[in-house]
C-alpha cells in the first residue's frame, strides 16, 4: 500500500509538468493582449510597453515558458495584475472554496445518501416517484437562478440568513445548498441505482432466506456493498466542486478560487491562470488518490501495490 | 411686558429652528459597508489604473489639489497654488500640521520624495507624469515647485488624479522595490486609515481620529467584494450591506417601492459612441458617416433600450467635463440618411454592408443597443451584421494596427475627468492602434493643430475656445457614430447620509453618516 501511495504522489511530477505545459500554450492561445487590458483603457501607449517589458510579454514563448517555470521553482510567480505572489491569492481563496465544498458534499452526501437509499428501499412506490422526481429538478435548475431565489426569500424577505458574502456560520449555508443541489441528486440517483442491484445478488437472497430482518439486511449487507462505488462518486464530485463553484462563488460573492481562476482569464492574468489550474491539478490527484484509498478500507478484496 | 412677549416669541422661534435642524446634524458612530462588483488591484496610487483601487485609495490617501463633485479643481493639502506667466512653474503652499497615519508629517520633503518616486519608477502612470515634469523643487518646508517641461493646460487635474496622492516618506523608504508589497500597506494622510484587506473578500478601513480636516462621522468602513450586481441590490435590501453602484436598471421600478432602501439615478461622464473606420472603402465617404448618424434614433434608444438611463451626445465629450460645447447631436432623419447614402452609391440595387462589432456586458445594453441600431438602419438600407465578442478578444480586434485592422464599426464607451484628453486621445491622427486610441484612424490636421494649442493654452478661455471649435469639427467630420451619455444607479440603505457621488465613478463617503 506504500509503495502505492508512494508511486502516485511521483507520478504528480510528470503530471505538473504536463500541465504546465498544456495550461501555459492554452493561456497564450486566448485571443486578447494582457499588456493593454492590465493597462486599462486610458493607458498611454508607453504604459502598455512599459508593462510588456516589465512582464517579459514581448519575449519569444519558450524563454516566457522558462521564466515561468524558473519562477514556480523558486515560489515566486507573482500575478500579473497585483503584482504579489500568485500564492498569496490562490491559497486563501482555495481555503475559503475548500470550506464551501465540504459543507455542500456533507450536505448533499447525507441528503443524497438519505434519499436514496429510500428510494431504493422503497423502489416503486410513491416515494421513490417524489424523490427521483426531486432529484430531477435538483440536476436541471441553474446554479444561478436556485441562489438567487433563496437569498430572495430567506435573505430580503425572510431576513433569516444573510445575502451572500463570508463572514458567520450562517453566510455558508445557502451557498453550500446551493452549490449542493444538484450533486445531491446525483448521489441520489446513485444510491438508489446501487442498491437496487445489490438487492439483486444472491447473498441478499439467502440472507432473507434465512430469516434476517430486512432492517439488518439493508444495513448491514446491502448499504456496505451499495456505497463503495458511492465513495468514488462522493470523491470525483468533491474534486468538481473545487474547482466547479465559480457560479455559486459569484453569485453569492463567496471568495473562492474557482471565481478568482474565472476572473484572471478575463483579465489574462497568465501567471495566475496559469498556478491556479496547476494547483486545482494538483489537489484533484490527491482526492483520487484519497478515494482509492478510502476504497480499499471499505473493501477487503481490493489491495493496491500487489502483484 | 411687550418686551418680554417679544423675547419669548424669539426664543419659541429659535427652539423650534434647533429642533428641526438636529435630526439633520450629522452624527459619529457606525459602520458602512459598500458592496463592489469587483476587488481592488493595489493601494499604491501612482500603480492605479482602474476605478475600484481608486474609490478605495480616495478615502486613505489626499493630494495636493483635488475634484470636487462637479470636476472643478479645489485645494486639498496645497492651500492655494500659483501659476507662472509661461505656464512652466507651479508653486503650491502647503497645510501645516498634517501627519501621514504612521506618524511622519506632511511638508514639502514628503511631497518631492513622491514625485522622485514616481517620475524615476517604473509605475503604471510613472509615463504621464515623467512626460511633463522636469523637476520638483523644495522652496521651504511648506513650499514646493513644479517645473515643467513645456506649458501643461491639464497638469493641475494631473495632480488632482488619485494617481499624484501624496506618499508616506518612511512607506516609499520600506516598500519602495516592491510594487506589489507596496500596494497592500497603504499610509497616507487621509479621513480613514487603513486596516486589513482579505483578497476578493474585503477592505477595511477606520476613522483617522488626528484627522487635520476633523475626525469623520464613520467609525468604519468596509469595502466588500460581490461580482453579481443583482446579489448587491438584493444586500442592501436585507441590510447585509448599504450601498452599492452597478444596480440592474430592470430592478430600478421595484426597489423603488422598497421602503428600507433609496434608488437615485446620477450623472456619470462615460460616453457610448460607435466609432467608424475611417480608412476603410466606403467609409471613408463623409456622407456615408453623416447617413449613419441621420439613421438613428438616439432619443429612442435612451428611452426602450437603455430605459431613461442615459441622453444623447451633443458633442463627443460628455456635458459633464468642463470645456463641453453643446454642438448638437445629429437629428433622426432617415429621409435625409437614404439621401446621403444614394449620393455616396448606395441604394436597394447596391446595399450597403457593414460589420457592427459590438463587446457583450462590458457596458450598460451594449448587445442590446447593437442591436437596436441594427435594426434602424436596415430601415435605410443598410444590412448590419453584428458580432458580440468577449472583451479581451474584443480589445485585440480593435488594436491589431492599420494593415490588420478589419472592422466596419465598433461599439466602444469611454470615461474621462479631461475633455482635452477624450480629444487627444481618440482623435489625435498620431495617436493610433497597436498603442493608441484612435481605433478608427480618423485623421484632420485642423484638429491636431488645436489639440496641441490645447495642451498649451495657460488661459482657460483660449482653452475653452479652442476645445469649443474642436467639437465643432469633429462632430461634422462625423468619425463616430455620437451615441449616448450613460447614467449610473445609487441603492443606499434609508437613514444613510452624506454621501458624495462624483461623476467621474467615485463614490465619496469620506463625509458619509448614519441618521440613526
Amino acid at each position: 500500500m506504500l509503495r502505492f501511495i508512494i508511486r502516485r504522489l511521483l507520478l504528480l511530477i510528470p503530471i505538473l509538468i504536463g500541465v504546465s505545459i498544456v495550461s501555459f500554450l492554452m493561456v497564450h492561445l486566448i485571443p486578447g493582449d494582457p499588456a493593454r487590458i492590465l493597462a486599462g483603457q486610458n493607458a498611454t501607449p508607453e504604459d502598455v510597453l512599459a508593462i510588456r517589458e516589465r512582464f517579459g510579454l514581448d519575449k519569444p514563448l519558450t524563454i516566457q515558458y522558462f521564466m515561468f517555470m524558473k519562477a514556480l521553482i523558486s515560489g515566486n510567480v507573482k500575478s500579473l495584475r497585483t503584482e504579489k505572489n500568485v500564492m498569496e491569492e490562490i491559497l486563501p481563496r482555495f481555503l475559503n472554496t475548500l470550506q464551501l465544498s465540504l459543507v455542500s458534499i456533507i450536505i448533499s452526501a447525507t441528503m443524497g445518501i438519505f434519499f436514496g437509499i429510500i428510494a431504493g428501499v422503497k423502489r416503486n412506490t410513491w416515494v421513490d416517484n417524489l424523490v427521483m422526481g426531486f432529484s430531477l429538478f435538483g440536476v436541471s435548475m441553474p446554479v444561478f437562478w436556485l441562489g438567487i431565489l433563496l437569498m430572495l426569500i430567506f435573505a430580503v424577505k425572510l431576513g433569516w440568513l444573510p445575502a451572500g458574502g463570508k463572514g458567520t456560520w450562517k453566510h455558508i449555508i445557502l451557498p453550500a445548498i446551493t452549490l449542493g443541489m444538484a450533486t445531491s441528486a446525483i448521489i441520489a440517483r446513485m444510491t438508489r441505482a446501487n442498491i437496487l442491484q445489490v438487492f439483486h445478488q444472491d447473498y441478499i437472497r439467502t440472507a432473507y432466506a434465512f430469516g434476517i430482518s430486512e432492517r439488518k439486511i439493508i444495513y448491514k449487507y446491502v448499504l456496505k456493498n451499495a456505497l463503495i462505488p458511492i465513495v468514488t462518486v462522493v470523491g470525483l464530485q468533491f474534486g468538481y466542486l473545487l474547482g466547479g463553484a465559480v457560479l455559486t462563488e459569484s453569485v453569492f460573492g463567496w471568495p473562492g478560487v474557482g471565481r478568482l481562476i474565472a476572473d484572471s482569464i478575463f483579465t489574462r492574468d497568465y501567471t495566475l491562470i496559469q498556478v491556479g489550474v496547476m494547483f486545482i491539478a494538483v489537489i484533484f490527484v490527491l482526492i483520487n488518490l484519497l478515494v482509492d484509498f478510502t476504497y480499499a478500507i471499505l473493501d477487503p478484496r481490493i489491495r493496491y501495490g500487489q502483484g | 411686558m411687550r418686551k418680554r412677549t417679544w423675547s419669548l416669541v424669539i426664543l419659541l422661534v429659535s427652539l423650534s429652528f434647533l429642533l428641526i435642524f438636529a435630526g439633520e446634524a450629522p452624527k459619529y458612530g457606525g459602520k458602512v459597508i459598500y458592496t463592489m462588483g469587483t476587488d481592488a488591484k493595489t493601494l499604491l496610487p501612482p500603480h492605479i489604473n482602474d476605478s475600484p483601487s481608486g474609490e478605495v485609495a480616495r478615502h486613505i490617501f489626499e493630494g495636493l489639489v483635488e475634484y470636487d463633485e462637479k470636476l472643478n479643481i479645489k485645494p486639498l493639502l496645497a492651500e492655494k497654488w500659483e501659476m507662472s506667466n509661461d505656464g512652466l512653474t507651479y508653486t503650491f503652499y502647503l497645510r501645516k500640521g498634517v501627519k501621514f497615519h504612521d506618524g511622519t508629517d506632511f511638508n514639502a520633503q514628503a511631497v518631492k520624495k513622491t514625485f522622485d518616486f514616481i517620475i524615476n519608477g517604473k509605475l503604471r502612470r510613472t509615463n504621464i507624469y515623467k512626460k511633463r515634469i522636469k523637476e520638483v523643487e523644495i522652496v521651504d518646508d511648506y513650499t514646493v515647485r513644479f517645473h515643467l517641461k513645456a506649458p501643461f493646460s491639464d497638469f493641475l487635474n494631473y495632480m488632482a488624479s488619485t494617481n499624484a496622492d501624496i506618499l508616506s516618506p518612511k512607506a516609499i523608504e520600506k516598500y519602495g522595490d516592491d510594487y506589489g508589497e507596496f500596494g497592500k500597506y497603504p499610509v497616507g494622510t487621509g479621513p480613514f486609515v487603513f486596516v486589513e484587506w482579505k483578497p476578493g473578500e474585503k477592505i477595511v478601513l477606520k476613522a483617522n481620529e488626528n484627522y487635520w480636516g476633523g475626525r469623520p462621522y464613520l467609525d468604519e468602513i468596509e469595502f466588500r467584494v460581490t461580482p453579481e450586481d443583482v446579489t448587491r441590490a438584493l444586500q442592501i435590501q436585507s441590510g447585509d450591506a448599504h450601498v452599492t453602484t452597478r444596480v440592474p436598471p430592470v430592478m430600478y421600478n421595484a426597489l423603488k417601492k422598497d421602503p428600507r432602501v433609496v434608488i437615485e439615478r446620477v450623472p456619470e461622464t462615460r460616453v457610448i459612441f460607435l466609432g467608424i473606420n475611417t480608412i476603410k472603402k466606403p467609409l471613408d465617404d463623409i456622407r456615408v458617416r453623416r447617413a449613419l448618424n441621420y439613421a438613428i434614433d438616439k432619443e429612442k434608444i435612451c428611452k426602450v433600450v437603455l430605459q431613461g438611463m442615459a441622453f444623447p451626445l451633443k458633442s463627443p465629450i460628455s456635458e459633464l467635463l468642463p470645456g463641453h460645447y453643446p454642438v448638437g447631436a445629429y437629428p433622426y432623419d432617415p429621409k435625409k440618411a437614404k439621401e446621403l447614402l444614394k449620393e455616396a452609391g448606395f441604394d436597394e440595387n447596391h446595399k450597403l454592408k457593414l460589420e457592427l462589432a459590438t463587446p457583450k456586458g462590458r457596458y450598460l445594453m451594449d448587445y442590446q443597443t447593437a442591436l437596436a441600431i441594427q435594426g434602424m438602419l436596415k430601415e435605410v438600407g443598410v444590412e448590419i451584421d453584428v458580432r458580440p465578442m468577449e472583451w479581451g478578444e474584443y480589445i485585440n480586434y480593435l488594436f491589431a494596427g492599420r494593415e490588420n485592422a478589419k472592422y466596419d464599426i465598433y461599439l466602444l464607451g469611454w470615461s474621462d475627468t479631461l475633455a482635452s484628453n477624450v480629444i487627444d486621445r481618440l482623435f489625435s491622427s498620431t495617436n493610433v492602434p497597436p498603442l493608441g486610441e484612435n481605433i478608427g484612424f480618423y485623421s484632420n490636421p485642423k484638429v491636431d493643430e488645436l489639440i496641441e494649442k490645447i495642451s498649451r493654452a495657460i488661459d482657460p478661455k483660449k482653452k475653452d475656445e479652442y476645445l469649443a471649435e474642436v467639437q465643432k469639427i469633429i462632430m461634422a467630420d462625423a468619425p463616430w457614430i455620437f451615441l449616448h451619455n450613460v447614467q449610473e444607479l445609487i441603492l443606499y440603505r434609508k437613514g444613510l447620509k452624506g454621501l458624495i457621488w462624483h461623476s467621474s465613478e467615485f463614490l465619496d463617503l469620506r463625509k458619509a453618516w448614519w441618521d440613526k
